[in-house]
């Protein structure tokens, strides 16, 4: 048996692939089809052999993705996983994990590495497949993965209930995508009734610690979208050619918020807000010397803790031009992944 | 008598040779002084040098003030110079006393200034240099002196137009909101004049039939006014936000220039008194200050 499980496609022929150990296998192989009893009957005993054998490998893949204490060998196993063809036409298990599921128990085991493990992985008996649920969020979000069409290695983190999908994981294209139209939807419109601030900023931290382990320990390249804490960090609106009325409003409302909007030396409006933190709209034009306005959204603060979507959660007013606004201010996700 | 007359004319040359070299040492001395005073960095006596009858009467309270106009006009051609020399010291006093207004300049010696750093301040005026005094943009300034006014009413500039146009939004979405129970009135009105159609009319009754039917098309056609209006009323509700927004946003503008006179001034009467008495006030601080150089502090 060699290394070679992911090659296999998903049609159940894993003669087809398996490598053979000895020439005489081959022969045998090679004859079955013409042959007597007694050589069908050694081929298919090879088939239940090669099945059995598959069986174990796959095991020992399970062992790997639940035991293992190295980041490195979790990744392999998983990616082994999500593409392993456990059935055949020989042996099936009737007992069997998805592939999204999969997805899920590696982000537990990921999460568990870094002692970071906040989401609880549940077993619906309904559906018939695990869901992470998160404290303080409860019954009100059930997270899973639904695998990407046409591909076993890209998957959407999804809350099931309202359709939202949270963010994109590709494990060959080495990629992390969050997607700021739902985390908003789900977590600054549905969320704030039901849900305490703490609850949600403690999920944010968790989407956030996801990104950072893909990133750090696998050198995946992971957009954050609106959850980027860092200075560097620039918010891109879906309309860069914003009217000036959109931040009078702001302006509005942040002096009804007891804020003041403040005008730069380029022109940029800037909203000075709790510890420090500062929230820029600049017109990145002025400076590029381009000509047509083209207007996006920092965050600073001396921490690099706070993110445009830390701003959207903590100062309502805010919050609410943001959502007045959301077809000018949405902040762009990679239109590769979601529209 | 030839002679007589030569020396006559030799005479009044002499006597125009010293009226010249006077006037003109006069000048001399007038242009050496100044030169003198901006080596010295002395702006105080320069303000004194450029308009001597309104430092004689502001500083000196001199009752006649001491006017050196001709003199002063030497200077007229070279006054976007002196303004940029002097705006220097001047700008850097207004920091300090009006900490609300941001200077601009726009040309040599020119500046205008805005009230506040705040998103989309108002220009609010030019500063004269040489004469230390602001010209307010009238429209902008008399907005301001108006919402202090308003106060006592504990109304904002724009608050009675803001009022206005909510209460037509109002009506407006009212007409949008009752367009199901005008359908259902159309409805009825419409099974009414099919009826009135129908029926048999004696012809006595004919005039009254009529009449029926009148009233029925005039209501009907009062909905379908009340329908078209409708149809427009969300351009006009969006028209509306717009304006109110405008409107808002002036208010808070003059909101923050209100809080700005307050906080350094106590109120508008000190503020305007403040601004009446700036050349006196900044003369008498280059006297305290000795003309002491402000810029790079």
């Amino acid at each position: 048996m060699s290394e070679n499980f992911e090659q296999k496609t998903v049609t159940f022929k894993p003669k087809e692939k398996n490598i053979l150990k000895t020439d005489e296998e081959a022969s045998v192989r090679e004859s079955a089809a013409t042959l007597s009893t007694t050589g069908r009957l050694i081929a298919y005993n090879q088939e239940l052999k090669d099945s059995l054998h598959n069986g174990i490998r796959f095991t020992q893949l399970l062992e790997q993705l639940v035991q293992t204490k190295e980041p490195q060998t979790l990744f392999e196993a998983a990616l082994k996983l999500v593409n392993f063809q456990l059935d055949n036409s020989y042996l099936v298990f009737p007992q069997q994990y998805s592939r999204a599921d999969f997805y899920l128990i590696f982000l537990n085991r990921l999460l568990e590495l870094h002692n970071s493990e906040k989401v609880i992985l549940q077993s619906s008996d309904r559906n018939r497949e695990l869901y992470h649920e998160f404290p303080g969020i409860n019954t009100h979000g059930y997270f899973a993965f639904q695998l990407e069409k046409g591909t076993t290695d890209g998957a959407y983190y999804t809350e099931k209930n309202s359709g939202e999908i949270l963010f994109y994981l590709n494990f060959h294209k080495n990629i992390v995508r969050f997607n700021s139209r739902s985390l908003v939807q789900l977590l600054l419109v549905d969320y704030p009734d039901k849900i305490l601030p703490e609850a949600i900023k403690s999920f944010e931290t968790y989407l956030l610690n996801i990104g950072r382990f893909f990133k750090e320990d696998y050198g995946f390249d992971v957009d954050f979208n609106l959850l980027d804490p860092s200075n560097s960090a620039v918010y891109e609106l879906s309309n860069p050619q914003i009217q000036h009325s959109v931040i009078d409003q702001l302006f509005v409302m942040a002096a009804e918020g007891g804020r003041m909007l403040k005008v730069g030396a380029h022109n940029e409006a800037i909203l000075n807000l709790n510890e420090g933190t500062v929230v820029t709209l600049f017109d990145k034009s002025i400076q590029n010397n381009t000509g047509v306005p083209e207007w996006a959204i920092k965050v600073n603060d001396a921490e690099h803790q706070v993110s445009w979507f830390d701003i959207l959660l903590q100062y309502q007013f805010v919050r609410k031009w943001y959502l007045d606004n959301l077809s000018d201010l949405e902040v762009r996700s990679d239109s590769l992944y979601f529209n | 008598m030839a002679n007589i007359q030569d020396s006559v004319i030799q005479r009044e040359h002499v006597l125009a040779t010293t009226e010249l070299t006077k006037a003109v040492a006069n000048k001399a001395r007038y242009l050496q002084t100044l030169a003198a005073a901006i080596q010295a960095q002395d702006d105080r006596l320069i303000y004194q040098l450029i308009d001597g009858e309104r430092y004689s009467k502001e500083i000196q309270q001199a009752k006649h003030g001491s006017s050196d106009e001709r003199n002063e006009q030497l200077v007229i051609d070279i006054s976007d110079k002196l303004s940029q020399y002097l705006s220097g010291n001047l700008i850097a006093y207004l920091h300090e006393t009006y900490p609300f207004f941001y200077f601009e300049q726009t040309s040599l010696g020119h500046f205008q200034f805005y009230f506040g750093n705040w998103w989309d301040r108002r220009l609010f005026g030019t500063l004269d240099v040489l004469k230390v005094r602001f010209n307010f943009d009238q429209t902008e300034y008399k907005k301001l002196e108006l919402a202090f006014k308003l106060e006592i009413q504990k109304k904002r500039l724009n608050s009675d137009k803001i009022a206005a146009i909510s209460q037509q939004t109002d009506q407006l979405q009212s007409l949008i909101d009752s367009q199901d129970s005008r359908d259902q009135e159309k409805e009825k009105v419409r099974l009414q004049l099919k009826k009135l159609a129908q029926d048999k009319v004696l012809p006595w009754e004919a005039s009254k039939a009529k009449e029926a039917k009148q009233k029925l098309v005039e209501r009907l056609s009062f909905l379908t006014d009340q329908d078209e209006k409708a149809q427009q009323a969300y351009k006009l509700i969006r028209e509306s936000e717009e304006k109110v927004l405008a409107l808002s946003k002036e208010d808070t503008l003059i909101g923050y220039e209100k809080q700005s006179i307050v906080a350094k001034f106590g109120g508008f009467e000190n503020f305007t008194a403040r601004n009446a008495s700036l050349y006196r006030d900044y003369i008498a601080d280059l006297i305290a200050t000795k003309g002491r150089v402000k810029i790079n502090e």
